[in-house]
């Protein structure tokens, strides 16, 4: 009994740290987002800078490494999905099946992960050496809010990069995967983008939007977080680089699938299914 | 906003999981002259600066600014006094990727107190005086440690602030270059400006070129001293 209970003692703490943790995390977001607002000094010529330096880190320079993912996944994607399609006869379902496959799952999912090692990881570590190196209070002392000047344009332009990102690694992924496929196999290319426009929906493109903006807002408010946790010590950096990766990977995951679920639940419901 | 009067009401202050640096204080701050901050190492010098600039947070009771509450104010609120602020870190501070120019150009540019041809202007010519402008356009992990330290003080007085926190001036800076920078203040003073300054330092040699009161700390309390030269309980 006595062993019981603090199992679930250890779980309400758990939980009850999730929740502080998460209300902490949003209020950060509320107050970064309410500063941008009512800053006056802060003129759009700054925020636009740091968004734009943003922008290249997260999105322009990880496109290497999205390309070769996106041509990889595509390309296996693809061939098994046309050799197994064919042996079952359903070759004309491959454009629902990458629909299903690349742009709701693989598409947001690789993209998020990639952002997190690339991004999450440098965004968590500059923040926390800022904070040891006395830079944000630096700011502070100069008048500029941290939160405005460092947390906004990471959030708004990390979320515009995963955006762009996904949707480069879908293209890719679907473009390139075919001619990838095409040296292996010899798939009509009319065929294949009439599968694909058939299978493509509005949800569809709701569904990818959702998973990508949340995901981004998700793992840049996470890091910024975890970098802002830092107190005074240089050796405190990597611990939370190392928790704002742990943790982002934990909530984008989860979030993605709970999205997931969602969306197959209300299908059935509309199929009448339930 | 102009800066009348500094006190501390019962205010109690400590890191976590440490012995409490300040117990129940109510102190009013010398205002109008240059007050130098003593006390023993670890007893909270560079802690009181930093609470006189808003930068930390009182536990308990008040630090009030021209009899209004700092901890009510929000950072908008608060803004016209730190603008009012000048503060010298004892070490760090500086905007690493930034440019030692870019740094201390950057709260007049971004509070828009003067066009960046002025702006730059006006870092050129403190940092000809100090004798530090070739590094001016080098980021500060280019540049000697002594520099870095200056590049701090001079971003201090840069917005020509009414009150100027000092944490260790002298650490790390040339003797020369340190009376150099304590003649600008004097000048900047004659022009209306750095009226209340407050310095922690262990530099007797520089303290006693400069004419000032002195503020202890012991035991988690201020004193102010007296003509008599013995310490003196202001408030308990």
């Amino acid at each position: 009994m006595g062993f019981f209970l603090g199992q679930i003692d250890s779980l309400g703490r758990t939980v009850l740290s999730q929740v502080e943790y998460t209300v902490k995390v949003l209020m950060m977001v509320y107050l970064s987002f309410r500063a941008a607002v009512i800053d006056q000094a802060q003129g759009l010529r700054t925020v636009v800078s740091v968004i734009s330096a943003q922008i290249y880190f997260t999105g322009w320079q990880a496109i290497p490494l999205i390309s070769v993912l996106a041509l990889a996944s595509g390309g296996v994607v693809i061939l098994q999905a046309t050799s197994n399609l064919s042996l079952l006869g359903g070759t004309e379902m491959i454009g629902n099946l990458l629909v299903v496959i690349i742009v709701r799952e693989i598409g947001p999912l690789m993209t998020a992960l990639v952002v997190i090692a690339r991004s999450g990881t440098a965004v968590a570590s500059e923040i926390g050496n800022m904070r040891a190196n006395r830079e944000i209070e630096a700011l502070e002392i100069m008048g500029i809010n941290p939160l405005s000047y460092i947390v906004f344009p990471r959030i708004l332009g990390g979320v515009i990069s995963v955006v762009c990102l996904a949707f480069y690694y879908v293209m890719i992924s679907i473009l390139g995967g075919y001619f990838v496929t095409r040296l292996i196999q010899d798939i009509p290319f009319s065929f294949y983008t009439d599968s694909l426009a058939r299978a493509i929906a509005v949800e569809d493109m709701f569904l990818f939007i959702l998973k990508n903006v949340f995901s981004g807002v998700i793992i840049f408010v996470v890091c910024c977080y975890q970098g802002l946790s830092v107190k005074r010590s240089p050796t405190e950096v990597p611990i939370v680089t190392t928790q704002a990766v742990v943790n982002s990977i934990i909530y984008v995951v989860v979030f993605n699938l709970i999205v997931t679920a969602m969306f197959y639940l209300n299908q059935l419901i509309k199929l009448g299914v339930i | 906003m102009k800066i009348r009067s500094l006190k501390f009401e019962g205010l109690q202050f400590g890191y976590p999981e440490q012995d409490l640096i300040f117990q129940n204080v109510d102190f009013d701050f010398p205002t109008e002259q240059m007050v130098w901050v003593k006390a023993d190492a670890g007893t909270g010098r560079s802690t009181l600066l930093q609470l006189l600039a808003g930068l930390q947070q009182s536990d308990k009771g008040k630090y009030l600014i021209n009899d209004e509450n700092v901890a009510e104010m929000s950072f908008e609120e608060f803004l016209p006094y730190r603008l009012s602020i000048g503060y010298g870190f004892d070490f760090g501070g500086l905007i690493n990727n930034k440019t030692l120019l870019e740094n201390l150009t950057l709260p007049l540019e971004y509070h828009k107190i003067c066009t960046r041809i002025q702006a730059e202007d006006r870092v050129k010519e403190y940092f000809d005086i100090l004798g530090a402008s070739k590094f001016l356009n080098q980021r500060p992990s280019n540049v000697p440690g002594g520099t870095r330290k200056l590049a701090c003080l001079v971003r201090a007085l840069i917005t020509h602030p009414q009150m100027l926190l000092l944490d260790d001036p002298s650490v790390g800076v040339g003797q020369d270059t340190i009376l150099k920078y304590f003649d600008l203040i004097q000048k900047l003073r004659k022009d209306g400006f750095c009226q209340h300054i407050y310095v922690s330092s262990y530099d007797d040699k520089l303290m006693g070129l400069l004419e000032h009161t002195e503020i202890f700390i012991d035991c988690g309390q201020i004193y102010s001293n007296v003509s008599d030269g013995e310490k003196k309980v202001v408030h308990l």
